[in-house]
């Protein structure tokens, strides 16, 4: 009989740690007698970073499978709805220079790609606003969704800007109380190895030894387990994602019915770029840039002039909090029986908000593939090491395309972004490709791609880059369905603007009335 | 802005009340809410079915009258052609108000009658007088109270009863679609019902407690009314005839 996996030990807590614990405890039925065991231990004395304020829509589903009730989500996280993000100077820097990333994907995308009949009237509309609708919702500050849509449904696609403290706080209480989760608060002071390099247990301060047949990391840049304890290697990324330090600040609104925006505004700067993300109570907002290219009190200073004029005079007394990153991943994320979530097992940068994306996608993978016993544990380890390897070898990709498509030339942190030797050779090569083929669903060798090629198509072409028309025909060229489908976008829009309420009422009228189930 | 006044025996003292129903006055919506306490005699002539109010997203009972906005497929030229009238339509142009009062220190919602000044039914010539000459209560006054009191508790009881259904999970969206005589197709896509098969498979002890709420009488009621979607259509194919 091989070793069953049944005992399951989360060290960390965290927003990781608990959807992690949520994830698997509610899949394998930990509040059961017949299910597996999960435990977290977390340590009393170590703050979470926090920060990672912005979700995908994944995110609804990972609730939704969790058993957790939307209104009750957005009240106790201080949640409100994300629909993408508008990048502002991140092409000519001018304040006119701004272009969407909406989450809807382009209008009739499994049936045509609109991105080469948009491109002769791209002088006229943005590619986003030719293909969707959600880019206007956002510049009206409307919300995706009405009062009588069900929780977890969509009118337009959404993600959540939440509170990462309060957010942790909430998954621990569910798990914790419904989910049958077992929390044990205390120092894990030695990690133990079992006769075949496995780890055996951990021994902490005042519970003893916790054993576990599989061990999740999720102690944040530390990496207890993963890294400390097995010294599995990071892999540094900073060669190509510069940024490597944070500035992070919470602005409070003037009044308290102050508009809520309903997407991630990241504003380029001199040597990184701004995040500003609105929750109801407050917004988040924070400098994340590259220290070789600025010095902090010029990072500061840029800071306080993006959030001067909401504040006035208060911004010389507002709190800033310095964050340090280091732009990379574990070379392995599973080793033996441990796997490592979160910030050990790497972090780039919060641009697109990968980082509690992959969280979901370990923890979901973990589940669905939860070895049954040791025996083929190993051979799980090495897919998910591969998977993941892939994964983020694509999110870096994305995420630098941002950079590369820059015409920014006023400092030196652009300029260097450009530079070549910063480019993945992969990406390289799409970016060839592209000036002749637009992105489409064949350029990507997963059926599960962490970004669809519409995310590329919006970037690219947000940011101006040229597909050159084709020289020969196509049986497949479909101008008509094109211009109907252009129609049908302004059509719905029109509509959309007119029936939705704005961000901010929506979010009053959940918190009072809350969302229907059906 | 509406002008709801708060009802007085001088301010109001002339006004009158029109009774008849008809769509001048205000009764060509296509439904009305409608409140537990009533099924009995609602399920005896109109479907009942649960919306959600649009600015709150909450369920509410109604009784639907017609297949489409602004229809009313009871009213005829001789007024509304059917034995029973749902309260909430029965007590226009009067509403409910609240008032603050104060009882041994503590302020209390006191509910009090409004009157809808801008409603068609308000007259100085013709129907009901409010007030007596003397200014004491008309018998249709008295009358109105009594239906004020019962649509107040009934918007609390339905609630109770609608948030038991939810708790079981037994609502579901239905969406109704009609081929008349003369083929035209209407459909209704926000309209819910009660899942007959979820009600059947309950375990004893929901059974058991909603029937000690009563609810259990309900729900039948409610299903039982499906029936009358017959009749609603019926009554559209009549008016196509004699359109025609």
């Amino acid at each position: 009989m091989h070793k069953l996996v049944r005992k399951i030990t989360i060290v960390g807590g965290g927003t990781a740690g608990w959807l992690t614990a949520g994830v698997i405890a509610a899949e394998h039925m930990a509040n059961s007698e017949n299910g597996v065991q999960v435990t977290l231990v977390e340590s009393p004395d170590v703050k979470p970073i926090g920060v990672g304020e912005g979700t995908w829509p994944t995110m609804r589903g990972t609730l939704q499978k969790m058993g957790i009730n939307e209104t009750d989500f957005f009240k106790e996280c201080d949640a409100s709805f994300k629909q993408g993000a508008k990048f502002a100077k991140w092409v000519t820097g001018a304040e006119n220079d701004f272009y969407y990333h909406p989450l809807v994907l382009p209008q009739g995308y499994d049936e045509i790609n609109l991105a080469p009949y948009w491109q002769p009237q791209s002088d006229q509309v943005s590619f986003a606003d030719a293909v969707s609708f959600q880019g206007h919702l956002c510049e009206k500050g409307l919300a995706p969704k009405q009062i009588s849509t069900p929780e977890y449904a969509h009118v337009a696609n959404y993600a959540y800007h939440l509170d990462a403290g309060k957010f942790a706080a909430f998954l621990q209480k569910h798990c914790t109380e419904k989910l049958g989760v077992r929390h044990v608060l205390d120092h894990v002071t030695t990690v133990n190895s079992a006769p075949n390099n496995d780890i055996s247990s951990v021994t902490t301060k005042n519970h003893g030894d916790i054993e576990g047949d599989l061990f999740i990391d999720c102690t944040g840049f530390n990496a207890l387990l993963l890294g400390k304890h097995y010294q599995i290697p990071f892999v540094s990324k900073k060669h190509i994602l510069f940024n490597d330090t944070a500035l992070a600040v919470h602005v409070p609104y003037q009044s308290a019915d102050d508009a809520i925006a309903s997407h991630t505004i990241s504003t380029g700067q001199s040597a990184g770029w701004i995040w500003d993300i609105g929750l109801p109570s407050r917004r988040g907002v924070g400098y994340v840039f590259s220290s070789a290219h600025t010095t902090i009190e010029q990072a500061e200073t840029e800071l306080r002039d993006y959030i001067r004029p909401s504040l006035g005079q208060q911004v010389d007394d507002i709190a800033i909090r310095k964050i340090p990153i280091e732009p990379g991943h574990r070379e392995l994320f599973w080793h033996q029986n441990c796997v490592a979530v979160g910030l050990s097992a790497g972090f780039l940068e919060p641009l697109e908000a990968s980082a509690l994306v992959l969280v979901e996608l370990s923890a979901a993978m973990i589940s669905e593939q939860l070895p049954a016993n040791r025996e083929v544990m190993d051979i799980v380890a090495k897919r998910f090491n591969d998977k993941f390897l892939y994964r983020w070898d694509r999110i870096i990709d994305f995420l630098k395309l941002h950079y590369v498509l820059t015409q920014r030339t006023d400092s030196q942190y652009w300029k260097d972004n450009c530079l070549p030797e910063s480019i993945p050779e992969g990406l390289q090569t799409l970016l060839k490709l592209w000036r002749y083929e637009s992105p489409w669903q064949l350029d990507f060798d997963h059926a599960d791609e962490v970004f669809p090629s519409a995310s590329y198509q919006y970037v690219l072409y947000g940011m101006g880059f040229k597909t050159q028309a084709r020289q020969t025909a196509k049986r497949s060229d479909n101008q008509a369905l094109a211009q109907m489908t252009f129609r049908k976008n302004v059509q719905l829009t029109a509509k959309l603007l007119a029936g939705l309420p704005s961000n901010r009422e929506l979010i009053n009228k959940i918190h009072q009335y809350g969302l229907q189930k059906i | 802005m509406p002008n709801h006044q708060l009802l007085d025996n001088i301010t109001h003292k002339d006004v009158h009340i029109i009774t008849q129903h008809g769509s001048e006055y205000g009764d060509n919506n296509s439904y009305s809410h409608v409140f537990i306490e009533e099924f009995q005699d609602v399920q005896a002539h109109y479907p009942i079915f649960f919306q959600k109010n649009a600015a709150t997203g909450k369920f509410e009972t109604i009784a639907l009258f017609g297949l489409a906005a602004q229809e009313n497929l009871f009213l005829s030229d001789a007024g509304w052609q059917a034995n029973y009238i749902p309260l909430s339509v029965k007590k226009r142009p009067f509403l409910i108000g609240f008032q603050e009062t104060v009882v041994n220190g503590v302020v209390e919602q006191e509910p009090v009658v409004h009157l809808d000044m801008d409603s068609p039914r308000i007259s100085y010539n013709q129907g009901e007088a409010i007030f007596l000459e003397q200014g004491g209560q008309s018998p249709y006054l008295q009358q109105i109270t009594s239906t004020l009191v019962a649509v107040n508790q009934g918007h609390e009881q339905t609630t109770l009863f609608v948030d038991s259904l939810l708790q079981q999970d037994l609502l579901e969206s239905v969406e109704i679609k009609v081929t008349l005589d003369d083929e035209s197709k209407h459909s209704m896509d926000f309209l819910y019902t009660i899942n007959q098969e979820k009600v059947a498979q309950l375990d004893d002890a929901s059974i058991l407690n909603l029937h000690k709420n009563g609810y259990l009488k309900q729900i039948h009621m409610v299903l039982a009314s499906m029936a009358n979607m017959t009749d609603l259509i019926e009554r559209k194919n009549t008016q196509i005839k004699s359109n025609l």
